[in-house]
């Protein structure tokens, strides 16, 4: 009988292995630890070749307990501080560590680390999906379009980092706590967002972050300190833009606007997902971002067409929003919610507040919407002027791509 | 029928620097050429091998001991199955799942001697 794994079983279980043998050997043996939870993983793979086992989790498991005892000769021959196991008492506690719930715990211990204020932002994202999420090297270059000597070099200064801050192995408590789940937010939604704004070409390199990130959010909502109206709310984001990612391209990975997108292609059991989460959310007293920011992309859920767009509700929300934070981009957006509902005068106005240096990168955008305003009101060589200025800005292949269709468009 | 031996030479899997998802992925493949072999009913045996090597060679038994790290290819692990002549198992070895990462199948018939 051919057993059949999982999906992502071996990757997963690389974060969770790593996790528990942290906890019990610290994170000073970080990189120790992951050659040996590798080099687990390559005996699985030789050894399961002809006799496949029964429980492959079970298995993988045992091996990484197994590698506990090697892992301590091993440190201890090397004279680093290790644990005392030699107890009764330890190791009856090292088993414990081995249980679901543990696992559970050891794993967003390994998250909260990733996310250490000391750490450098991006360094983040690669320690979490290395040493969380079990990617390659390769694998988070070519999901980050970075290379892998960059990866490398974040991943090396991440670890030293933690090394030379001697940072712990703990969820902080209390205060600490509130502010480090805001940063573990910003990680997981970072990651996310690397998946679905991707312009890789391969849509199950972008899923998988995506996918990444959401288990990890549920992980933070399986735990009573850290299962925070917040962390619904973020969730409910997440589900409600990645029912969409099959139709954000097209087979030739050209960028579909939400007028264009194909709405048959949005899963729904994933919107149901995240309205759950969202009646969590609610419960709370506070409003984040993430709450607005969901509540903005359920309204284009709710739409059956383009046409049938609420966007009043979504000017309400984007108004919070900039309440919340009074970010250029919020009322950029507030410029294309008003310009999509024909309030051209209002979105005029808003255009008109606006300073563009203050959007850094995202300055194409307003330009683009400056031409698509002056496109409504047939004034063409505004149009075109100011779409070109977009063009010069955009550093993204597929949204250039999408902007040179529009102005082909125009001077048809 | 008779017994062959396809032989599995190529790099080391620890020194591929696979990720755990290419390991799992490379081990779905295994156990569908498994399965397919033993549906068949043409698999008579197997086993892997561990990359640590002890060679003794020559006349005065020099002993060297190598990791597959120094040696460029290694014999990885082997099957045994019953068919009908080369091709047949040529056939067989079509979904060898490392072709890929450089690895060769070697076919070689067992020798029956006569009574």
């Amino acid at each position: 009988m051919e057993p059949k794994l999982i999906d992502h079983l071996f990757r997963h279980h690389y974060g969770k292995m790593v996790s528990v043998l942290v906890r019990i050997f610290g994170l000073a043996h970080l990189e120790t630890i992951e050659d040996a939870i590798q080099d687990t993983f390559i005996k699985a793979t030789i050894s399961w070749k002809n006799t496949p086992p029964e429980h492959p989790e079970a298995w993988l498991t045992q091996a990484a307990k197994n590698r506990v005892l090697d892992l301590f000769r091993k440190l201890k021959a090397a004279h680093k501080r290790v644990p005392n196991l030699t107890t009764g008492t330890e190791t009856i506690a090292i088993q414990e560590l081995f249980l679901d719930t543990e696992i559970e715990d050891s794993q967003l211990r390994m998250i909260f680390t990733a996310c250490h204020p000391r750490l450098n932002p991006k360094d983040r994202i690669s320690f979490a999906l290395k040493t969380v999420s079990g990617f390659s090297h390769k694998e988070i270059a070519a999901a980050l379009l970075t290379k892998e000597e960059t990866i490398k070099k974040r991943l090396s200064r991440a670890r030293t980092v933690i090394q030379r801050e001697g940072v712990s192995f703990k969820i902080p408590q209390g205060k600490a706590l509130s502010n480090r789940l805001n940063s573990v937010m910003e990680v997981l939604y970072l990651i996310f967002n690397e998946g679905f704004h991707s312009t890789k070409k391969e849509l199950l390199i972008r899923k998988e972050l995506c996918a990444e990130a959401m288990r990890l959010c549920q992980l933070l909502l399986t735990h009573k300190s850290t299962q925070t109206p917040k962390v619904y709310a973020l969730f409910a984001v997440m589900c409600f833009h990645a029912a969409r990612i099959d139709s954000k391209t097209n087979h030739d990975n050209e960028l579909m606007d939400l007028r264009h997108q194909n709405r048959s292609l949005w899963y729904f059991p994933l919107v149901a997902l995240g309205n759950t989460a969202m009646h969590k959310a609610v419960e709370g007293a506070d409003f984040s971002s993430y709450h607005y920011e969901a509540a903005i992309a359920a309204e284009h859920l709710k739409a059956s067409s383009f046409e049938k767009t609420n966007w009043k509700a979504i000017l309400k929300w984007y108004q919070h929003l900039y309440e919340l934070e009074p970010m250029s981009i919020y009322i950029l957006n507030m410029a294309v919610v008003q310009l999509q509902d024909k309030r051209f005068r209002e979105s005029y106005q808003l255009l008109q507040q606006l300073v563009p240096e203050t959007l850094g990168q995202r300055r194409y955008l307003y330009y683009a919407t400056l031409s698509d305003y002056y496109l409504t009101q047939e004034e063409y060589p505004n149009a075109i002027k100011y779409i070109d200025l977009a063009l010069d800005l955009v550093t993204n292949l597929q949204e250039k791509k999408y902007l040179e269709k529009k102005r082909v468009a125009m001077i048809l | 029928m008779k017994e062959f031996m396809m032989i599995f030479v190529g790099a080391d899997y620890a020194d591929l620097g696979l990720s755990p998802e290419e390991l799992q992925s490379r081990m779905g493949k295994w156990f569908s050429w498994g399965d397919k072999m033993e549906k068949a009913g043409v698999l008579r045996g197997g086993n892997a091998l561990t990359p640590d090597i002890r060679r003794v060679s020559g006349e005065h038994r020099t002993v060297t001991d190598l990791t597959s790290a120094e040696v460029k290819e290694i014999v990885g692990g082997y099957y045994i199955v019953e068919a009908k002549d080369m091709d047949h198992v040529q056939e067989i070895a079509q979904d060898f799942p490392d072709y890929d990462l450089g690895g060769t199948v070697e076919i070689r018939e067992i020798m029956v001697f006569d009574e």
